[in-house]
């Protein structure tokens, strides 16, 4: 559960969102995760919301009080991890898959 | 009873803004969405709102006196959805590009648009980490951008203050119709909606809802990936993309450039744009896969392999993910709004393909005016639903 103390912590490190910010936003507008990642820019660092996701969908769930539904979560999208235009775009990719 | 004087289908950008136009004008007003505000293709798409990439005529008014709707909702609206006026760049890579891109400009100048030739040394003026063998390019000044998912959020907002009333995670399953044929009430998976006048903004769903009604409309699917790099310096300061792109854009000019297989087949042009946060786009492509909006390799790669081609200093810059959307396209380019003769009380407003976050305002305004019986703001007949009843070979 969730306490009051702990708002200044930083849930997405990447885009320094705080709980108390995301909480907030939950509180005013009643939505889903993705829309809080909308409205916040959590889980859209440079991590991909691989540190944060799973604490933003929790903090939503408990304050919502039901399951979000799952079209509403947050999605997964390639890469798996960074990777340079180079390396993505470079010749040397050219008779892959 | 739930009822209004108007239900709008579909919380995308073109919903928001008809249900803010609507509202603001008096009606009661129902905006209705299967999941939340901007779930559909309006948070997954690029950020432009431009003029450059237009065809001459009613396209080209449309998106000029939208953006001019922009400069004054940015003013108006009280939550800020990160409008500026930044201008926009398009590069030719060849000097035939460069005629075709000198014509095009000809004709848009005399129609009172103002666009310019910059040659190539003034394009590295512009844009100094462009490839430095580029032919030319114009320049756009008016050219805006804005985030679209907060354009929906701050149309919403505002429509509040007017007793907009929405209805988010209510999916729509029926529509109820008169002994003579118009509408009666609109069914969701958890309500029923009363109501006289139903406006169809289900976007790229809008023939699903046609269906509900008895009518077709020819709206598909065409997808699009966009690439999302790091935060990192300014390597350009306003949307950049190719002249190819207009000639990938419209099937009726014959213009073939010499790129990679993976780059023609998937039908890519290089095009970036910096956002508020600091991160760039990048696309863009298009292909017609269903609703699916599933990230493909071959296209990531492709994307990364065209924009080498104009912007090498991304060679070092971080991909740090991908998404797509699905354009709401048709055949002849212009979106559908319209009534529709068939079924009193039903409009349809999309169908505005590439063009949706750019038509957003005059699409509400002259909604707003065709329900409200008055003279629209362009001689909208070109965007009207019978068009498509003529003949099957109206283009
Ligand atoms: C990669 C890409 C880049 C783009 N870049 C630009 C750009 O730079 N500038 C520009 O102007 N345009 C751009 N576009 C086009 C633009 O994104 C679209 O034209 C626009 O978002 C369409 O908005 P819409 O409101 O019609 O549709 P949507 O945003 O898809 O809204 C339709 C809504 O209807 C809802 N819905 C569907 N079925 C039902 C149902 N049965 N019941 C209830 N609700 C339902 C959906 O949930 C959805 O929210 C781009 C598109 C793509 C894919
Ligand atoms: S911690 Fe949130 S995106 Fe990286």
């Amino acid at each position: 559960m969730v306490v009051k103390s702990d708002d200044n912590k930083i849930i997405c490190r990447c885009e320094e969102v705080s709980l108390g910010t995301i909480k907030d936003i939950v509180h005013h507008f009643h939505c889903s995760s993705r829309e809080v990642k909308l409205r916040t820019r959590a889980g859209m660092g440079y991590c991909g919301g691989r540190i944060c996701r799973t604490i933003i969908e929790k903090v939503v769930q408990d304050i919502n009080n039901e399951k979000v539904s799952n079209e509403s979560q947050l999605s997964y999208r390639p890469p798996i991890r960074p990777v340079t235009f180079g390396q993505l775009g470079g010749s040397e990719n050219d008779d892959e898959s | 009873m739930n009822s209004f004087d108007v239900v709008v289908i579909g919380a995308g950008i073109i919903g928001c803004s008809v249900a803010y136009h609507l509202s603001k004008t008096g009606y009661t007003v129902a905006l209705v969405d299967k999941g939340d505000v901007a779930s559909g293709t309006s948070s997954r798409c690029d950020a432009v709102a431009l003029i450059c990439d237009k065809k001459p005529g009613i396209d080209t008014e449309m998106g000029f006196t939208s953006i001019q709707l922009y400069k004054k909702l940015a003013k108006e609206l009280s939550f800020d959805f990160e409008f500026s006026s930044r201008g926009s760049l398009y590069v030719c890579e060849t000097d035939q590009e460069l005629e075709i891109a000198n014509n095009y400009v000809n004709e848009q100048a005399a129609a009172g648009y103002d666009m310019k030739m910059v040659d190539e040394k003034e394009l590295l003026d512009i844009e100094p980490y462009l490839a430095k063998d580029l032919a030319g390019g114009i320049w756009t000044e008016v050219d805006s951008t804005m985030n679209p998912y907060l354009v929906c959020f701050a149309f919403v907002e505002e429509a509040k203050k007017y007793g907009l009333k929405l209805y988010s995670n209510h999916e729509v399953k029926a529509i109820k119709k008169r002994p003579d044929g118009s509408v009666e009430a609109v069914v969701t998976d958890k309500t029923t909606i009363h109501t006289k006048k139903i406006v169809n903004c289900a976007g790229v769903w809008a023939g699903k809802i046609g269906q509900l009604v008895g009518i077709d409309i020819p709206i598909k699917p065409r997808k699009g990936m966009v690439l999302v790099s790091e935060k990192t310096k300014p390597v350009v300061s306003q949307k950049v993309h190719e002249f190819g792109y207009m000639l990938s854009k419209f099937e009726d000019i014959n213009y073939s450039r010499n790129v990679s297989k993976v780059v023609e087949e998937n039908n890519i042009a290089f095009t970036i744009e910096p956002t508020e946060a600091g991160n760039f786009l990048l696309g863009g492509h298009r292909s017609f896969k269903g609703y699916d909006i599933t990230s493909e390799n071959r296209v990531m790669r492709g994307i990364a392999e065209r924009a080498l081609r104009f912007l090498p200093v991304l060679k070092d810059i971080a991909c740090i993910r991908s998404y797509a959307g699905i354009r709401p396209w048709v055949v002849d380019h212009l979106p559908i709004v319209s009534d529709v003769e068939e079924v009193p009380g039903f409009y349809i407003a999309s169908g505005h393909e590439g063009d949706g976050i750019s038509m957003a305002p005059i699409t509400g305004r002259m909604m707003t005016q065709l329900i409200s019986n008055h003279e629209t703001d362009f001689n909208i007949d070109r965007l009207k639903f019978s068009r498509y009843k003529k003949s099957s070979q109206i283009i």
